[in-house]
């Protein structure tokens, strides 16, 4: 997916927190985990460098207090990064002044929250209204832009409800209406359906990834669902003790992890998940063919329709053109679990 | 006046005041006369008399809570303009110190005395013969003992801040006799009331015009008299090693007030200056207030219609 | 209180120890009490040497006399700006005065014409019935009307407009100013640190300790009672709103950050409404704490119903005062209760119907008051008993008061003297000698080691240095005597208050009935039953202690019930499956678990009861409060303001050491402080 445009990007980023932070990382030193720690000092992030794309889904991974918080927080400048640059749309948002901060947060960011932060003393209209208040829209205006986004995350009629009046799904569906409300450029999710039930979890996700569809905004996603980020995520990010281990699309994880911490994760994971047409694909045209198919489909997609036919099927890129083919058999294998590759 | 009309509002009261009073006589300022309230009903008595005297000889005046001594500060300032008692038996060091300034002045008595003294029920005559002489208290100290305080006899003092030297009186007359000081006017007569109501003993600190004389009868202990010299000479009286062997001092109560006053109000503080009124009337209307229940406003307009000539002539011009 | 924070690093090292370790610290302050018996026995009273005593009393009384004579501030002068804003608060005062009790007067003095009447006694009981029913039930508002109408009923209706017009001005200000210090220290924590100690003295420096410099600075009348009302009820506020704003959940500051509010869009439109219900909490402290101060400004100039309290007092008019302080009761619970359902209500928003139609239907409430006011205004005018409540109809209980104490005093006074005299006797004197008796160097080494035991050096430093100022603000054994009188009271207020608690805690119908009692005892002023305990126990310790004890008994039961419901369920089933009897249940499981609660508070006791030392001075006590008043009547502003840090010094050392040992024992436990 390198080949988007780069619209968020992290670099050399630390966070450390104790009592002298600084000193740790003068003349640009570059702290190992023991070092940090004989010093009392927390490494919350280290080092962290990596290029989200226009439009992509990138999903932090990690489980908690491996940092993935605090890297989001320092993406949007909610915590301040102890080194680094953090360039959004190739400007250090480390420089940005307070008044170009909230310029930058009123209109080019959105962000949601594991627990929701709603206002518990507004409506639902009121709380989706909000970021375009503080910029002082008028009332007419932000309600009716306010009435839109509800809709989009389908809780119309309940505009006069309040927060506590909704189940955690319906509140979030408000958390997510409210940061879209300002059109963001850039959207933050913080772990946003972490609180929520298993089943409704999955719904959200769909609803997510329905409303990405429509609105193609640049997101970092954070979780601590590895099954939730391969569902939704174009590339992941692995974290672990503050530091970034590997970042890769979901195929590359599964079928070559960086180490052993990450083939941990997806050791369980079904391979049809996560592996494309693309990966085991016969490269070439086949004699004959029953149908064409993207490269970028994931095996649990099309097993069926392979599996069902005697024919093999085209394998196309994104421009049309033909770049291999796949039969029965490639599907079975990783179906089976048999070794790919 | 009836007593419906008492109790109407401060509204009605002020409307009433305003229709009744003379046709607005000319006054040198509008500015409110602010006269200090304090704790006892004599001095409620004395304000509120003379408040409304200068309210009919058309001065504007304000009603203010001020503590007796604390009040001196808002007096030296003109905060405040008129303390309608000043007690000899326990202003006068404040009082000197302040007219020492300069900022403040004394009006002049008010026609009453102030009496303080050691004081007993009639009833513990028949306990304690010999009273009121003070010399009989040693013999009948058992008679006024407490367990808290046995052998010695118990007398109750005044708050300690009153003063009142009683421990130098009880050490230089030789009194077998521990001082207990109450806390309070309130704590003091409290214990009076609780001990009138059994008839049980009680030896204390009895001060008029007051109340208490009117609902309690008692006699006060007869001390050798005081003279300037008990106090500051020990060779005075019948110990010779030590001050204060004789009665407290009696004396006048005096008015004061902000020096600025007989220029801003110079009709005002002619009125004040010439207010009276005696021990006796005085204890009258407190005994109507405090013991009958009477309203303050009612007792105050009863003795303003009795005695018209005798205020009219304090505000003649 | 606050101050459990402040040691938390003593925690884990409390944690660590076992039982072996208590059972040395038994034996460690056995020994230490041992040592005090001996040392007071044989050694007993060393003099405070003259060097240790500097004349602090004389630098405070010059550093005031600058201030209120000299103090500049350039353009104006430090009195010229409190004159100012004791101006500023004069007018909403004289405003709300007009429409409760005075009327809009035209003219002063004899010339006076009103213009409008006061509000109906009607309206405002319709007004306040209608704000009950608002915030929560018809049967709340029945409830407040009933206390309202038991003003006017009993004669006390003008008086009690008087305290309500004050308490009406010093709430708001109260609560806005509480609410400014709150923000500040929570924008600036440099700030939030120099504040803590100042909150602390407001909290415990008695009130006759800065009224003198009131006087001087806001001059005589009903403003500086007003801002010595502030004073004193603001402090809860300020803890209460600083909490408040520190637990709002730390998402939601972020969600501020990012829909790019200023830090002014922060607070007003998300932290203040977010914090709402825990900021009515403390809206409720200040009213509740206004009350209970309406005595002491009735002294400076107030009016009111305290006012009454001590005028009926004076004439030793019993039941008069018992009514007088009943309407304060009946106020103060009126108002407790409106603003509780009003706290209440805010956490749960009813759902907004939109109503549409005309504003009468838009704002039925609004529009009904509205009307009775009109009304009974123009009834008034022809009618005045609406007016003002008819005379003939005001009822009294006055006699039945005064004839039940004559009662009690003839019948049983012998016997109280007798009960009053074996207590003096056997515990108070032994208690008083013994610690009057105390070296003074023992006894800040034993506040000092005290410190170190409970919360390390930090704390013992902070237990000497206190303790040396008691030291050296000469007043040695006036504090020794307050330690002992309140030490007394403490005592007994526990040993009533904690069973009190637990009964509340077991039966509802009894918890009630406490609640109710505890409440009364907390909002009736304690002068409506200093001068019946003086008849029938005289003056002097005993009765000082019976109005202490009663003054301070409510967090003791307060704090017990609420620790014991607090125990998690689970706890309590697992006592049960095990086989606990409903004994073993509370012996066992439910008062350990509480005790850290039952600790605040005691904390809390010891806070009541040396704040009622004041009022124990005016039953002749010896202590630092008899010191404070003597300085208030003389008008010494510096011994007044020296005797007054040295409860606050007392003050402090208990509530530190204690806030130690709660902590202590909450980390033994495992436990952690209640909900945020």
């Amino acid at each position: 997916m390198q080949h988007r445009p780069v619209k968020l990007a992290c670099r050399g980023v630390w966070k450390i927190y104790g009592p002298d932070p600084a000193r740790l990382l003068a003349g640009g030193a570059r702290p190992d985990l023991a070092t940090i720690r004989a010093s009392h000092h927390v490494g919350a992030v280290r080092d962290a460098t990596l290029d989200v794309g226009e439009g992509e889904i990138f999903v932090i991974m990690g489980l908690s207090g491996s940092g993935k918080s605090t890297l989001v927080r320092c993406l949007s400048r909610l915590v301040e990064p102890t080194a680094g640059e953090i360039l959004f749309d190739g400007r250090d948002l480390l420089k940005a002044s307070r008044a170009e901060m909230i310029a930058i947060r009123r209109h080019k960011m959105g962000m949601v929250f594991q627990h929701f932060a709603l206002l518990p003393h507004l409506t639902v209209l009121e709380n989706v209204a909000f970021p375009l208040e503080v910029q002082g829209v008028a009332r007419p205006t932000r309600e009716a832009r306010a009435r839109e986004v509800i809709a989009l995350v389908g809780l119309e009629g309940r505009e006069g409800h309040y927060p506590r009046q909704l189940s955690g799904g319906q509140q979030q569906r408000v958390g997510i209406a409210r940061s879209l409300a300002v059109e963001p450029e850039l959207w933050f999710l913080d772990e946003p359906f972490s609180a929520l039930d298993p089943l409704i979890r999955r719904e959200m996700q769909d609803e997510f990834l329905r409303v990405q569809r429509l609105l193609k905004k640049t997101i970092v996603f954070i979780t601590h669902d590895f099954d939730e980020a391969i569902r939704l995520a174009d590339r992941i990010a692995i974290m672990k003790d503050g530091a970034l281990i590997q970042i890769a699309t979901p195929e590359e994880l599964v079928l070559s992890p960086a180490d052993d911490y990450v083939a941990d994760f997806t050791r369980h994971v079904a391979r049809a998940k996560v592996v494309t047409l693309g990966r085991i694909m016969t490269p070439g045209p086949a004699a004959e063919v029953a149908g064409a198919l993207p490269a970028h489909a994931r095996v649990e997609a099309v097993a069926d329709r392979i599996e069902g036919s005697p024919l093999p099927h085209a394998v196309i890129d994104e421009a049309g053109r033909v770049i291999g083919h796949v039969g029965a058999r490639a599907v079975i294998d990783v179906l089976i679990g048999r070794r790919i590759g | 006046m009836t007593t419906k009309a008492l109790l109407s509002s401060a509204a009605a009261l002020a409307l009433a005041l305003g229709l009744a009073g003379p046709a607005a006589a000319q006054v040198e300022s509008d500015d409110p006369i602010r006269l200090t309230l304090h704790d006892w009903t004599g001095q409620l008595v004395t304000t509120n008399l003379m408040a409304r005297v200068l309210e009919e000889a058309g001065y504007t005046v304000e009603l203010v809570q001020a503590d007796y001594i604390a009040q001196f500060a808002g007096l030296k300032t003109g905060d405040l303009h008129v303390a309608m008692e000043m007690w000899e038996t326990t202003g006068r060091q404040a009082m000197d110190e302040a007219t020492a300034t300069g900022q403040v002045v004394n009006f002049g008595p008010t026609g009453m005395e102030a009496v303080e003294e050691w004081w007993y029920p009639s009833y513990m005559k028949e306990k304690c013969l010999g009273l009121p002489d003070w010399k009989a208290l040693n013999d009948c100290a058992e008679a006024f003992a407490t367990a808290e305080t046995a052998p010695k006899g118990r007398y109750l003092g005044a708050p300690v801040t009153w003063g009142g030297f009683d421990e130098e009186r009880v050490e230089a007359l030789g009194l077998n006799y521990e001082v207990i000081h109450a806390g309070t006017d309130a704590a003091l007569f409290a214990e009076l009331e609780s001990a009138y109501q059994r008839q049980a003993p009680i030896l204390m600190w009895v001060y008029a015009p007051h109340w208490s004389q009117t609902k309690y009868e008692g006699e006060w202990i007869e001390f050798p008299p005081y003279e300037a010299a008990c106090y500051e000479d020990p060779a005075w009286g019948i110990n010779p090693n030590k001050t204060h062997d004789c009665a407290k001092p009696r004396g006048p109560i005096w008015k004061v007030g902000w020096a600025g006053v007989a220029n801003k109000w110079p009709g005002a503080a002619k009125a004040i200056g010439a207010f009276t009124i005696s021990n006796a009337e005085m204890d009258r209307m407190i005994a109507r207030i405090d013991l009958d229940g009477e309203q303050l406003d009612a007792v105050i307009a009863d003795w303003m219609a009795q005695n018209e000539a005798v205020w009219q002539g304090w505000i003649a011009k | 209180m606050r101050a459990g924070e402040g040691i938390a690093g003593a925690v884990p090292r409390a944690g660590l120890r076992g039982s072996g370790a208590w059972q040395r610290g038994a034996w460690l302050w056995g020994g230490i009490v041992a040592a005090s018996l001996a040392l007071a026995a044989w050694v007993g009273p060393v003099p405070v040497p003259k060097a240790l005593t500097p004349d602090m009393a004389g630098w405070v009384s010059a550093a005031l006399r600058w201030l209120v004579e000299r103090a500049d501030l350039g353009l104006f002068s430090f009195k010229e700006l409190t004159r100012a804003i004791a101006a500023v608060i004069e007018w909403p005062y004289s405003l709300v005065r007009a429409a409760l009790v005075d009327g809009w007067v035209e003219g002063r003095g004899s010339r006076a014409r009103t213009i409008l009447q006061p509000l109906s006694w009607i309206a405002v009981i319709a007004i306040v019935a209608a704000m009950g029913a608002y915030a929560r039930s018809w049967r709340l508002g029945a409830f407040v009307g009933a206390c309202f109408l038991y003003l006017a009923v009993f004669g006390r209706w003008e008086s009690a407009m008087v305290t309500l017009a004050s308490i009406l001005i010093a709430v708001p200000i109260g609560v806005a100013g509480g609410l400014g210090l709150s923000i500040a220290a929570w924008l600036w924590p440099r700030f939030e640190r120099a504040l803590a100690p100042i909150l602390d003295l407001m909290q415990t420096v008695p009130i006759f300790a800065y009224l003198v410099p009131i006087l001087f600075l806001f001059g005589f009348g009903p403003v500086a009672a007003l801002i010595a009302t502030v004073i004193y009820a603001m402090p809860p506020m300020v803890r209460v709103t600083t909490l408040a704003l520190k637990s709002v959940p730390p998402e939601l500051g972020e969600f501020a950050t990012m829909a790019g509010c200023t830090t002014a869009q922060r607070i007003r439109k998300v932290l203040l409404p977010a914090a709402l219900p825990d900021l009515m909490v403390g809206v409720n402290q200040v009213i509740m704490l206004s009350l209970n101060m309406v005595i002491i400004a009735s002294m400076i100039g107030a009016g009111g119903l305290g006012f009454d309290v001590l005028n009926a007092l004076r004439r030793l008019d019993i039941g008069a005062g018992i009514e007088a302080g009943l309407a304060i009761t009946a106020l103060a619970i009126a108002l407790d209760r409106l603003s509780q359902a009003y706290a209440a209500r805010t956490a749960d928003v009813p759902m907004s119907a939109g109503a549409s139609g005309g504003w009468p239907r838009r704002h039925p409430w609004l529009s009904t008051v509205a009307l009775v006011i009109l009304g009974t205004a123009l009834m008034g005018l022809v009618l005045p008993p609406v007016a003002s409540y008819p005379a003939e109809a005001v009822i009294t209980t006055k006699a039945f008061w005064g004839d039940l104490v004559k009662a009690i005093n003839i019948r049983y006074f012998d016997d109280l003297e007798a009960i009053k005299t074996a207590f003096l006797t056997f515990v108070m004197l032994p208690v008083k000698r013994f610690l009057l008796a105390l070296p003074w160097p023992w006894v800040l080494a034993v506040a000092a080691f005290a410190g170190w035991r409970l919360g390390g050096a930090p704390l013992a430093a902070t237990g000497a240095a206190l303790g040396a100022f008691v030291l050296a603000t000469g007043l040695w054994e006036q504090a020794m005597t307050t330690v002992y009188l309140c030490g007394v009271a403490v005592v007994i207020a526990a040993f009533i208050g904690i069973p009190l608690g637990i009964l509340a805690a077991a039966n509802d119908t009894a918890g009630r009935v406490i609640g109710g009692i505890i409440d009364t005892l907390q909002t009736l002023p304690s002068f409506v039953y200093l001068i019946p305990v003086v008849m029938l126990f005289r003056v002097g310790d005993f009765a000082a202690l019976i109005a202490v004890v009663l003054f301070a008994l409510a967090p003791a039961v307060r704090y017990t019930a609420h620790g014991l419901r607090s125990v998690p369920p689970e706890m309590i089933e697992a006592g049960i499956v095990c086989g606990c009897t409903p004994r073993q249940v509370l012996t066992r499981i439910r008062l350990p678990l509480a005790l850290p609660e039952i600790l605040l508070g005691l904390n809390q006791t010891i806070m009541l009861a040396l704040s009622m030392l004041v009022i124990t001075a005016l039953v002749g006590t010896r202590d630092l409060g008899q010191e404070v008043y003597i300085a208030l009547t003389r008008a010494d502003t510096g011994a007044g303001v020296i005797a007054g840090l040295g409860v606050a010094a007392i003050a402090i050392i208990a509530d530190r050491l204690i806030a130690a040992g709660a902590a202590h024992a909450r980390a033994r436990l495992g436990l952690q402080r209640g909900t945020p």
